[in-house]
């Protein structure tokens, strides 16, 4: 790697952590937060570089983490970076949110960035922190039931996810004894490690709770919902890009393994559908697009799963641009619904049919980068089965997309007032930007002019003029489904949550009971009993 | 000669560690009144530096200092050693001592116009009888000495717990006292048998001459069952909440940070030391499910405390659970073992400096706020941001997440327990990691969120910024570099390679 | 059955019996007259390890006898430490009891002291 992309590769990480280091100083505290913007730049341009060169690595010295850059990693690094740019300079043009939220902000972005470059296990698992752990000060400080509850759903599973992951790296690490630290290393013995089934497992598990994959996606809707619009934005773009640059780092694609893969797939498959299926049922359009995000996340998970099971190495690269499309799509959707509800006008003429084809763009409207998502996902969807289950999907996806459409001005209240008036005023600008910034994009995964062919074309375009159809059709027939609350399955996990602390009066008494003298006592002398049995008895 | 028993090159540093803080509690003891104070804050430094001195002949040699007390060799004269893991306790020792002398200024000062206060006066010299002890235990080379300093130590800590004189003190202390005795009597018991079977008490010649036999089952047993009672694991933790959760801020740092490492630090002595080569998976098991007990149990029962100081102490019996997750990791000269000797030293280091931050933090806000109640806390970041910090990095650490020595522990313990098949312990490493994020995040949610809280002190910059010192310190043990994996294994028998 | 086994099994009795004591017995005194049983009993087997550690010409093997001595002064030192603190709680607040739910101050809504 050259000097020049070596020395932006350290400032990606460098740039924020020196701004967090100014916010300790109570004085400078307002401009660093103010001058957030500034600090993707380095990891903006380093992956903007560096979206078809080899893999490459840098070794810092007193730290011991390596950073590394493929083109996957470089692709979501440029886009996610570029968010965070426009979000950032748009939330601190016109006005100055508390400390509390500036900080949590930028340390979320630290770790979103750090994400995509961190070449070894230890760097990885501290960017997976910093990207999960500080959003909950995004959202969750205020005084308000719902984002306490939403704040406090969301850290539970971020922290179960985390504990899941680094019982999968340490089991990663132990098989792979010779490797060192680097995980392209240490993935590379994967397959052979004796404990090569458990550890896929787990690390499906926690990318999976990262992804809002079934049964671990109810906190999505929930944190959506309860997050203000430029949080939701940035943590519906990039920070659930950390789950599937987790699944890019980790899997090990090259060599075919079908039990883990046919899982994925499986439960990518069943993600796709129950996403769509939940989301047809909101009202909110905050809380359509969480779904749709666990769709869309499903098929990624989906297409992961079915490369694993074929061995299929280059899928890295096809399924990092399906995700830096979702990136681009998804934060703008949801900028859209800020300026819209700021707007206050109706949608019609070409402002529906911006939006409209930004939303459908997810579904494969051709034209779009949707499309050419989709054109790059294709083959990894190459069997029968697969094939149909896609196309079902895009049905799907283009129907949740434009019952959204219908229901976009259904907003909640606080939308208009949380969105900053620099993203009301440029808001064609940023849906337009997230069409046709993958058509510059596509070079790094294919060639653009296959895309334009019209075989493609007529793929794209039938799928999204089906689920169109079928919202129509529920109109006419006045279906409506009945609305579950955002979150569905959570009131599973919460209700097991109880039970769980009906357990607490009961230990602390039983805690109160062995602090009793003559308890503790006989305890002291059945410990003594307990050693030396254990020992005699292992002669 | 065997190993260890002439004095080497550097030995004499072994007994000058031992002689600053006895020498410390004579002077305070004649100068009497605020001389007390003035010593010991003059002590420290030197003490540091003795510390630093001694690990870096230690890691120049690269094999244990001995010095033959009195120039007679075991087995008929006794011996002090400083090996790699002597050595980084001394420092630690050194620093978090320091710190408490420090922060405990603005307690314990003698007024202007008195000439000397009892309490002023007890707590300099107990906190240095304190230092005294935990020297001579992790430099003492044979059985008998360690049991005084153990008996230093003990004696001098339960004084420090009921200072203030209230009725709640002292039974805790009372309680802490009489449990400690039944204890040591145990360890001498133990004792006694060796001496009985070997007729030598010194470290290594032990090593050399103990085997697998009843007595030395039967001695060991009861050895490491008073230790378990004075290290409070899980079930005899039956002292500690309320002892160190009443004690001075300053007291409880020494207490919950090193005090009870003090007698961790001798069962290790004992089985890795002297009886390193005994089959001792069975004994190994039992204490590494006593350990996961008391994560478990410590962490549940720290997440339903009221009081902020009940809530750490809870906390402190949660993290010596993990402590004795060491055993079944790292017993045995199997590759896997430098990997669970490391976790259980970076365990150590991790939590005696966040622990010990942790304390002063919320002694700074008991007296800031006027109680420590964590239903009362809406708001109280905003009007203590640094202590709050403190406090939420000490936090970080205890959850184990990066960057930080308690990360470094929880990531080389999950290695070992996976590397040695034994994947059972991670479970508890793991679950205690949840609970521990639950109990943080029951302080700190309520602290950031809206609210206003009004002082009824500013809190003092100095005494905050020592605690923000000591909490990073524990940060940035999880950065040690490779060398330092290496440094803790001298003088280890059946040290074997190091860590990947 | 020698002096010195007797006095060895005298010595374990006296441990058991102390054990016992401390155990079941709630007052802090009476634990504390336990210990120092205990202790006795501690220091009788240590006695008999000099009688069996003697060397050629000795009766007795100093070296456990220094450690006796030690050990007396040592328990010496915890009883004085024991009766200080129970005088002192006796002084200020007028009962000595070492059950934690009778310290629970009626405010401290914890159940631990």
């Amino acid at each position: 790697m050259n000097a020049l992309s070596s020395a932006l590769l350290v400032a990606t990480l460098a740039a924020p952590l020196a701004l967090l280091a100014a916010c300790c100083i109570a004085r400078w505290r307002t401009s660093a937060l103010a001058l957030q913007w500034l600090a993707p730049i380095p990891g903006f341009c380093v992956g903007v570089l560096n979206l078809t060169a080899a893999p490459s690595s840098v070794d810092l010295p007193v730290l011991g983490f390596t950073l590394r850059l493929d083109p996957p990693g470089a692709l979501l690094l440029a886009v996610a970076a570029l968010l965070w740019i426009v979000a950032s300079a748009a939330v601190w043009r016109d006005r100055s949110p508390d400390a509390r939220f500036g900080v949590s902000w930028l340390l979320t972005m630290t770790g979103s960035l750090g994400v995509f470059v961190a070449g070894d296990l230890v760097s990885f698992y501290l960017s997976y922190a910093l990207v999960s752990i500080p959003a909950y000060g995004l959202f969750a400080l205020a005084d308000d039931a719902a984002r306490k509850r939403a704040g406090a759903i969301y850290m539970a599973f971020a922290i179960f996810g985390e504990a899941v992951l680094l019982l999968a790296f340490a089991a990663l690490a132990a098989g792979a004894p010779q490797a060192g630290a680097r995980i392209a290393d240490i993935v590379a013995a994967l397959p052979d490690s004796p404990w090569r089934d458990a550890t896929l497992a787990l690390l499906i598990a926690g990318f999976g709770m990262k992804l809002g994959m079934v049964p671990f996606n109810g906190w999505m809707p929930l944190n959506y919902t309860a997050a203000p619009i430029p949080a939701a934005a940035v943590l519906s773009g990039a920070g659930i890009k950390a789950g599937v640059i987790g699944l890019i780092r980790f899997l090990p694609l090259g060599t075919p393994i079908e039990a883990a893969g046919d899982a994925l797939a499986v439960l990518g498959f069943v993600s796709a559908f129950v996403g769509v299926a939940l989301g047809l049922t909101q009202r909110n359009p905050k809380s359509i697009l969480a779904y749709s995000s666990i769709s869309q996340m499903g098929v990624i998970a989906a297409a992961f799963g079915l490369a694993l099971a074929g061995g299929a190495h280059a899928a890295a690269q096809d399924l990092a641009f399906y995700g830096a499309n979702h990136l681009l799509v998804k934060s703008a959707l949801f900028l859209v619904i800020g300026a819209l509800a700021a707007k206050g006008t109706r949608l019609r003429g070409w402002p529906l049919a911006l939006v409209g084809a930004l939303a459908l763009s997810l579904a494969g409207v051709p034209f779009t980068g949707g499309a050419l998502a989709k054109l790059a996902a294709k083959p990894q969807f190459a069997g029968a089965w697969a094939s149909g289950l896609a196309t079902l999907s895009s049905i799907g996806s283009a129907w949740l997309m434009t019952h959204f459409l219908a229901h976009l001005d259904n907003s909640p209240r606080e939308a208009a007032a949380e969105t900053p008036p620099a993203i009301v005023a440029i808001w064609p600008a940023l849906a337009l930007g997230a069409i046709l910034l993958p058509w510059l994009l596509y070079s790094a995964v294919d060639d653009v002019a296959k895309a334009l062919q019209p075989a493609a074309l007529w793929d794209g375009l039938w799928p999204v003029v089906l689920g169109a159809g079928l919202v129509l059709a529920q109109r006419r027939l006045d279906w409506r489904l009945r609305e579950i609350p955002v979150g569905d399955g959570i009131v599973v996990y919460e209700a097991a949550f109880k039970r769980l602390m009906t357990l607490g009066p009961g230990l602390e008494a039983a805690d109160a009971r062995l602090r009793q003298w003559p308890t503790a006592g006989v305890l002291f002398l059945l410990t003594i009993l307990a050693l030396l049995g254990a020992g005699l008895s292992a002669r | 000669m065997i190993d260890g028993a002439e004095t080497t090159q550097g030995g004499d540093l072994l007994v000058l560690a031992v002689l600053l803080p006895v020498a410390g509690i004579i002077f305070s003891f004649v100068l009497g009144g605020r001389y007390a104070e003035r010593v010991s804050i003059c002590l420290a430094p030197l003490g540091l530096v003795l510390a630093c001195a001694v690990a870096a002949a230690v890691a120049h040699a690269g094999k244990p200092l001995a010095y033959a007390i009195g120039g007679l060799p075991p087995p008929l004269g006794i011996a002090l050693r400083a090996d790699g893991i002597s050595a980084t306790m001394l420092v630690a020792v050194a620093i978090i001592v320091s710190a408490a002398f420090l922060y405990a200024r603005a307690k314990f000062d003698t007024p202007e116009r008195i000439k000397e206060t009892r309490s002023a006066l007890t707590f300099w010299i107990l906190l240095q009888a304190v230092w005294a002890g935990l020297t001579i235990i992790v430099l003492g080379g044979d059985l008998f000495s360690l049991y005084v300093a153990l008996e230093v130590m003990t004696f001098a800590a339960v004084p420090l717990v009921c200072i203030d004189g209230r009725p709640e003190t002292l039974v805790a202390a009372l309680r802490y006292l009489l449990f400690a005795l039944v204890g040591s009597i145990c360890y001498l018991l133990g004792v006694a048998l060796f001496y009985g079977s070997y007729g030598t008490l010194d470290i290594a010649l032990l090593a050399q001459k103990a085997g697998p036999n009843l007595v030395v089952w039967v001695a060991a047993s009861l050895m490491t069952a008073g230790l378990l009672a004075k290290t409070a694991l899980f079930p005899l933790h039956l002292w500690l909440p309320p002892a160190h959760a009443n004690a001075p801020a300053a007291a409880s740092a020494v207490l919950s940070g090193l005090v009870v490492k003090g007698s961790f630090f001798l069962t290790l002595r004992i089985w890795f030391f002297i009886l390193p080569t005994l089959p001792a998976v069975g004994p190994s098991t039992v204490l590494g499910l006593l350990g996961s007990a008391a994560i478990l149990v410590g962490s549940a029962l720290a997440l339903r405390q009221p009081r902020l100081k009940l809530l750490i102490a809870y906390s402190t019996v949660a993290q010596i659970g993990y402590l004795f997750l060491v055993f079944p990791l790292a017993t045995g000269a199997h590759v896997w073992s430098t990997i669970g000797w490391s976790a259980g030293v970076m365990q150590v280091l991790a939590h005696a400096f966040a622990k010990a931050a942790m304390f002063f933090s919320a002694g700074l806000l008991a007296e800031s706020l006027g109680h420590d109640q964590i239903g009362r806390l809406k708001g109280a970041a905003r009007a203590l941001p640094l202590t709050f910090v403190t406090l939420g990095l000490g936090g970080l650490s205890l959850m184990g997440l990066p960057p930080s020595g308690g990360f470094s522990a929880k990531w080389l313990m999950l290695r070992a327990s996976v590397a040695s098949g034994q994947w059972i312990w991670s479970a508890p490493v793991l679950v205690g990691g949840l609970l521990a994020a639950g109990y943080v995040y029951r302080i700190l949610t309520p602290a950031l969120g809206d609210g206003e809280i009004t002082l009824k002190s500013p809190p003092q910059r100095g005494r905050e910024v020592i605690a923000l010192a000591l909490v990073l310190i524990a940060l940035a043990l999880g950065f040690m570099p490779p060398g330092f994996f290496d440094f803790i294994e001298i003088g280890r028998p059946l040290a074997a390679g190091r860590p990947a | 059955m020698t002096p010195a086994v007797l006095a060895a099994l005298v010595g374990a009795a006296l441990v058991g019996l102390g054990l016992y004591g401390l155990i079941v017995h709630p007052h802090p005194l009476r634990k504390l007259l336990a210990f120092n049983l205990v202790g006795s009993g501690a220091f009788l087997v240590f006695g008999m390890v000099a009688r069996r550690g003697a060397a050629a010409g000795l009766a007795f093997d100093p070296v456990p006898q220094a450690m006796v001595i030690t050990g007396i002064v040592v328990a010496f030192a915890a009883s004085a430490l024991a009766v200080a603190l129970v005088l002192r709680l006796f002084a200020t607040s007028g009962r000595v009891d070492l059950d934690p739910r009778v310290w629970t101050r009626p405010d401290d809504d914890s159940s631990t002291s």
